[in-house]
């Protein structure tokens, strides 16, 4: 609005474009669902002021938004105090300035807002009139939407009965009541003499005939003067129309429903499936509010999630087929013969009902209601059999519904179906006794003939035959040549009186239509249908009283005389079942649907019916039954009902349109009466009571010239609507993947993404801890460099015995080691080797103190990297040993372990060392993304680097270990490259958390890496930057080779966190062989430890060579991180 | 539409009308509801827009709200305040929302408020979880409710974030088969 009114008061030919960029701001930003939170306020503050010019345009377009705002104001989502203040100003504005326009636009307004104020006060009033809303509300919060939703469905057909009957009684019932010939004054209307004497018997009553019979409740009653009354009403036309507009209108308002409820269901269109969202956010209903129903809520919810939770785990389960598969054929089968049986029984029923009819002159009550009891029992019985059936089946509780529902649908239908067709082919008996008529010269002497007794006897055939020669002769001279063929065809009633009539000409007229019984079908119809509604309504209500009233009392009040649990075991109480409740009502209205045709007050008594049923349905719900443990979904968003209800509407159409397109009306009842067909009475009208050309247009309009075309027409919309349909169906699956591929994408860009914050923010944190770690290490660098570079023993050993102060070195010292070690390195070449002796020894030593004061793993750290350093050296011994012709590839991996590790921590890996048992699980994060860290990592990457190697090359250490042999295995070791020798160290340390056998592998190791380590700590100095960047690429790509083979096992046997921690990436599989060696070495432990410190001697001699051959071998670079490495490793043994 | 002219104006009545998807009749209703709440607090005249606030504690008690696992977030979704506090105002706000009439997007909107119990406007997983645990009653083991929670997002979340904004929500949800029937209290 503020937008709007700032174009005013600029140039004019502006205001129209800005207004309506205004506008279509504003529009925006009403329908804005969610953002706007504050925005419209503000802005209508500002319009009671700003809306000031006096264009009339501007003002009416203001105003026009104002009306917007205030139709619309209720779907905003804001608070409602802004909504009020909002909707006051607007309405201000509107009051305000709405004068100031045209007298017209004045006018116009204030017969809108008449007409609105008519429309809501109409719809206050309305709304006092729809029924049961309380009733409805209170099952609904008893039992949720579910259960609800049958009574709201019911409460619909409901509506549509109350407007069928409304049709019906407006313009049948009531005129003929009015304008029609009393009761008693023509024949149809007029109870037979030799009945009247019943007429008035209750058993005739309730088979609904003498009085009831020639009542307005049947066809029969009603008059077929064409117009009656004062007034000319045409009462046959009427009740044509009528009978059409049933239908009509019964299809018009279901399909404006349906249409409806998919326009409200976006569902209907897309198979997109958010299974476990709609089952969390869609699962509460809302409208519960009673503690026993919200407890069944929830377990049933539980139960959908558990369910979607095993579907989506096993989408397949297998059970053996061969008997599932058999069991489903045979419920099948069963299912298939219990409908034949029921179509047969009733077929049955119909026919038999028909001979005793003409056998019996008099029947009993059973024998009356024969037919719609067995029809009720059936669709009473046959459910629950198909339910019992359904359990053989084993299908999922949903499926099998879906079955049930459809079978029982099937069985109504079939039961509505041969019930209709048995009377029906009733009919085309009774009323091939009267076709004869027409094709008669004389009309009237049939109906003479009919009344003769003779009809209904099929023993008259036989002498039939012989009247046909005599007829026949008669005819001929009579000349009735056309009722001849006509007889002939006829059946065999026809004849006898046909015969007779003929022959007796002179029988009076009156006389005979005295005596005679008016076969009038469509009375009979009509009788069968309503009597079948009774019949049904009466099972209904029994069935919910014995069904669910008395066992809810039987099982409320003998529960606690009865040895098992009535309430949870057999009876329980009667489950609400919508689905079959639902489909009994559809079931209901087929028939009157069926039957409105003939007995106009059918829907009359159907109102009342529903009525009766809602009560009684209601009640019983909310006394005795529980809700249904599987929920039906099917609410008025759904159309399942609707569908299902259509299905049935335009099936129990067809009988009705066939007996009236196909049967001949009866002679002598009904409106129709006389003519040859029940549609006649339309051209009859045309022709009789419209002007010439009308029935001349009628005439051509029902040709097949525009008859034919006009079908092609419809087939070729049909055909382009659907073909557009299905285009469309085409571009929305398009659309569809298209969007989940876009899905797809952004997931994978996301990932990128957050992989790439996860990379920052690791090496951020790291640093700092590399930081710290430097401090520390430099502190521990400070405290052991001193005693390095006097003797590398000194170092080890003071960490290691003080333990906590150690544990702080050594992380530090991984960095620190190398500098400290290449400072080492740097002062004394060979002296240090000696020193690597003499450390060796202590190293050993305290790494079993570490061992034994695992305590201190808190501070792991230290005693780590402690560790590592003498490890390294250990390891760096045992390198040799074993590796001389391993070295390069062994040594490698190793190094690309280490890398690895490094690459991330760098500093990191410090601490994984340190908390190992902890941090072998943020190793195996930080592991994945090495590579950005190594830079930055340089000597701590080393040190990572080692434990991996020691774990890969452990397996080889161990048998060494193990080995009492110590001194051929250290001369091995001396063999082998130095590189080798770091990779055992490695292996060790992943081992020395188990034992300290480990130790001593590494001792021996460190008294051969000594060396190498020395060296390449010397280097490491120099250039440990450089190297290990360098050293880092390499190192990964063998490191993955290495870890893979050792690793795996070393993590399983230990279980330690050190080996694992390290290990679980990449080293996991040289553990393995390191697990074994591990093993031996702690059950050698003290051996070893002794072992080892002979070995260290053997090795310091061997050092040099070893040393020499990795420089040689090796880049500088690899030997620094071996030794780098050894530091790490030591800390990983810790 | 003559009756009961004391309790509301008929500009206010009117005004609950457009604001809302009422009849005068059902506001009149939930007046009476809401001064059933909390009879001392509540006026029986409100012609004067009178401030009183009835608490969550009270409101949460209604038959209507009482088992509803989600009462309280329901509750302090419709206050102004958020803390549950209820005015008419937003007492009437509440029930026209979850009314029969309301459109999809409305309630769609606020069932992503309520849904969303962090109120950071995003489903994320804790509030998933704690949907998924008061649905429960935490029945569900963690792990279901692991998976549960995860599925969710992965079936509804278009942008990948890992969590359920507005437009996810609203997405998932307008598809739903029968949200509109159940995120539905009829008063």
């Amino acid at each position: 609005m503020s937008d709007m009114t700032e174009p005013a008061t600029i140039t004019r030919p502006l205001i129209s474009s800005k207004r309506h960029k205004s506008i279509r701001k504003n529009s925006r930003r009403i329908y804005s669902p969610y953002q706007d939170e504050n925005g419209p306020s503000d802005d209508e503050d500002k319009d009671g002021e700003r809306v000031d010019s006096n264009d009339p345009e501007e003002l009416f377009q203001n105003i026009q938004l104002q009306k917007e705002i205030i139709a619309n104001i209720r779907t905003k989502p804001w608070p409602i105090r802004r909504k009020l203040k909002v909707l006051k100003q607007a309405r201000e504005i509107v009051l305000k300035f709405e004068g100031r326009l045209t007298r017209t636009r004045g006018y116009q307004a204030a017969g809108a807002d008449l007409l609105k104020k008519i429309s809501r006060v109409l719809y206050n009033v309305v709304v006092l009139f729809i029924p049961w809303e309380m009733r409805i509300k209170k099952i609904e919060s008893h039992f949720g939407s579910g259960v609800a939703s049958y009574f709201i469905f019911l409460r619909w057909l409901f509506g549509i009965n109350i407007v069928l009957t409304i049709l019906t009684g407006a313009f049948i019932v009531l005129p003929e009541l009015l304008a029609g010939a009393p009761f008693g004054t023509i024949r149809s209307k007029t109870i037979p003499k030799e009945h009247l004497s019943s007429a008035q018997d209750l058993d005739t009553i309730w088979s609904l005939g003498g009085y009831l019979q020639y009542s307005v409740l049947f066809y029969g009653y009603y008059g077929n003067v064409r117009k009656i009354g004062s007034a000319g009403y045409r009462l046959p036309l009427a009740y044509f129309l009528v009978g059409m507009a049933v239908f009509a209108y019964s299809f018009i308002t279901l399909l404006r429903k349906m249409a409806k409820n998919s326009r409200m269901s976006l569902a209907g269109a897309s198979d997109e499936n958010f299974t476990f969202c709609w089952r969390v956010f869609c699962a509460w209903d809302y409208l519960i509010g009673n503690p026993e129903a919200a407890e069944s809520k929830g377990a049933a919810i539980i139960n959908s999630i558990r369910e979607a939770i095993v579907e989506e785990q096993e989408k397949k389960k297998d059970t053996s087929l061969a008997v599932l598969i058999s069991l489903r054929i045979l419920a099948n089968i069963l299912v298939l013969l219990s409908l034949a049986g029921s179509i047969y029984i009733i077929y049955f029923v119909v026919d038999r009902s028909q001979k005793l009819e003409q056998e019996k002159p008099e029947l009993t009550l059973w024998e009356k209601n024969e037919v719609s009891v067995v029809v009720s029992l059936i669709t009473m019985i046959a459910p629950s059999a198909f339910e019992l059936v359904s359990q053989l089946e084993m299908y999922h509780p949903r499926t099998s519904l879906r079955f049930q529902l459809a079978r029982v649908l099937v069985l109504y239908l079939g039961n509505l179906y041969s019930l209709i067709i048995a009377l029906l082919d009733k009919v085309n008996i009774m009323s091939s006794a009267i076709p004869v008529a027409p094709g008669n010269v004389s009309s009237t002497s049939y109906l003479a003939t009919i009344s003769q007794p003779t009809e209904d006897n099929l023993s008259t055939i036989v002498p039939d035959i012989t009247e046909r020669q005599n007829s026949t002769l008669t005819m001929t001279l009579l000349d009735l040549n056309n009722s001849v063929t006509t007889i002939k065809s006829t059946a065999s009633y026809g004849q006898p009186m046909r015969m007779q009539s003929l022959l007796n000409q002179t029988v009076i007229y009156e006389y005979n239509t005295r005596s005679q019984q008016d076969p009038c079908w469509e009375t009979y119809v009509g009788q069968e249908m309503l009597k079948l509604s009774i019949i049904d309504m009466i099972f209904t209500v029994a069935s919910i009283l014995l069904i669910d009233f008395i066992r809810g009392l039987v099982v409320r009040y003998l529960s606690d005389c009865c040895c098992w649990d009535l309430e949870s075991k057999f009876p329980e109480y009667g489950e609400f079942k919508i689905a079959e409740n639902v489909l009994h009502l559809i079931y209901n209205q087929g028939m009157i649907w069926m039957g409105a045709f003939f007995s106009p007050c059918l829907p009359a008594f159907n109102v009342l019916k529903l009525i009766g049923l809602m009560y009684l349905r209601s009640w019983a719900v909310l006394t005795c039954n529980v809700p249904h443990q599987q929920v039906f979904r099917a609410s008025r968003s759904n159309n399942f009902y609707l569908a299902m209800l259509l299905f049935m509407l335009f099936l129990c159409m067809l009988p009705t349109i066939f007996a009236i397109v196909r049967y001949r009306p009866s002679q002598y009842c009904g409106p129709f009466s006389g003519q040859e067909k029940i549609y006649d009475i339309i051209s009859e009208t045309f022709a009789n009571d419209f002007p010439l050309w009308f029935s001349k247009v009628m005439s051509y309009v029902t040709s097949p010239v525009v008859v034919l075309p006009a079908l092609l027409l419809l087939f070729m919309l049909i055909y382009y609507l659907q073909s557009i349909a299905r285009s469309l169906k085409v571009t929305n699956s398009q659309l569809r993947l298209q969007l989940q591929s876009e899905r797809t994408d952004d997931k994978k860009k996301v990932f990128k993404l957050a992989a790439g914050r996860l990379q920052a923010p690791e090496g951020a944190d790291k640093k700092p801890e590399q930081e710290s770690d430097i401090t520390s290490m430099e502190s521990s660098a400070r405290s052991t460099s001193p005693t390095r570079p006097n003797g590398s023993v000194v170092n080890f050993e003071s960490p290691v015995r003080h333990g906590n102060s150690i544990r702080t070195i050594t992380q530090s010292a991984s960095r620190a080691d190398v500098s400290r070690a290449a400072g080492a390195a740097r002062s004394p070449g060979a002296p240090v080797r000696q020193k690597h002796k003499a450390e060796h020894v202590p190293n050993r030593h305290s790494g079993y103190l570490g061992g034994s004061g695992s305590s201190c793993r808190s501070k792991s750290y230290h005693h780590m990297a402690y560790n590592p350093s003498t490890r390294y050296a250990e390891s760096i011994h045992s390198d040799p040993l074993f590796r001389k012709t391993l070295r390069p590839m062994h040594t490698e991996p190793g190094v690309i372990m280490a890398q690895s590790y490094a690459g991330r921590r760098a500093h990191t890996t410090r601490y994984v060392i340190v908390n190992e048992h902890e941090a072998r699980k943020k190793m195996r994060s930080t592991v994945r993304l090495p590579r950005h860290y190594r830079l930055a990592d340089e000597p701590a990457e080393i040190v990572e680097l080692y434990p991996r190697n020691v774990k890969r090359y452990i397996p080889r250490t161990p048998h060494r270990s193990h080995q009492p042999h110590l001194s051929e295995e250290e001369e091995e070791e001396e063999e082998e490259d130095p590189k080798s020798s770091t990779r055992r160290g490695s292996i060790r340390q992943s081992q020395r958390p188990r034992s300290l056998s480990d130790l001593h592998q590494s001792a021996r190791f460190y008294i051969g890496d000594t060396v190498d380590s020395q060296v390449s700590m010397e280097q490491g100095l120099y250039g440990d930057e450089e190297d290990d960047d360098q050293d880092e690429d390499w190192v990964n790509d063998s490191a993955h080779l290495c870890s893979q083979t050792n690793i795996p096992e070393s993590t399983c046997r230990y279980g330690e966190p050190h080996v694992k921690s390290k290990s679980k990436h990449k080293v996991e599989p040289s553990l393995t062989e390191s697990d074994s060696a591990s093993l031996a070495s702690s059950s050698d432990q003290q051996n070893s430890s002794t072992d080892q410190y002979i070995q260290i001697i053997h090795n310091k001699e061997k050092y040099l060579k070893p040393g020499t051959k990795l420089t040689k071998k090796k880049s500088k670079n690899s030997v620094k991180l071996n030794v780098s490495a050894s530091n790490d490793l030591v800390c990983s043994n810790v | 539409m003559g009756n009961k002219q004391t309790i509301f104006t008929d500009e206010q009545l009117d005004a609950y009308q457009d604001c809302t998807f009422f009849t005068r009749k059902e506001i009149l209703r939930l007046h009476g509801r809401y001064h059933e709440l909390a009879p001392h607090l509540v006026p029986m005249d409100y012609t004067n827009d009178p401030d009183v606030k009835v608490p969550l504690a009270l409101i949460v008690n209604m038959p209507e709200l009482k088992e509803n696992p989600f009462r309280n977030r329901i509750v302090e979704s419709f206050s102004e305040d958020g803390q549950g506090n209820l005015s008419f105002n937003d007492f009437v706000d509440m029930f026209s929302v979850l009314s029969e009439m309301a459109p999809r997007e409305l309630k769609a909107i606020y069932a992503f408020k309520i849904y969303d119990f962090n109120v950071d406007n995003y489903i994320c997983k804790e509030d998933l979880e704690k949907t998924l645990n008061r649905l429960t009653k935490e029945e569900l083991t963690p792990e279901e409710v692991n998976l549960v929670c995860e599925k969710a997002i992965e079936e509804a979340d278009l942008d990948g974030d890992n969590k359920l904004s507005f437009a996810d929500f609203e997405n998932m949800i307008s598809r739903a088969p029968d949200f509109l029937s159940t995120f539905h209290i009829r008063i």
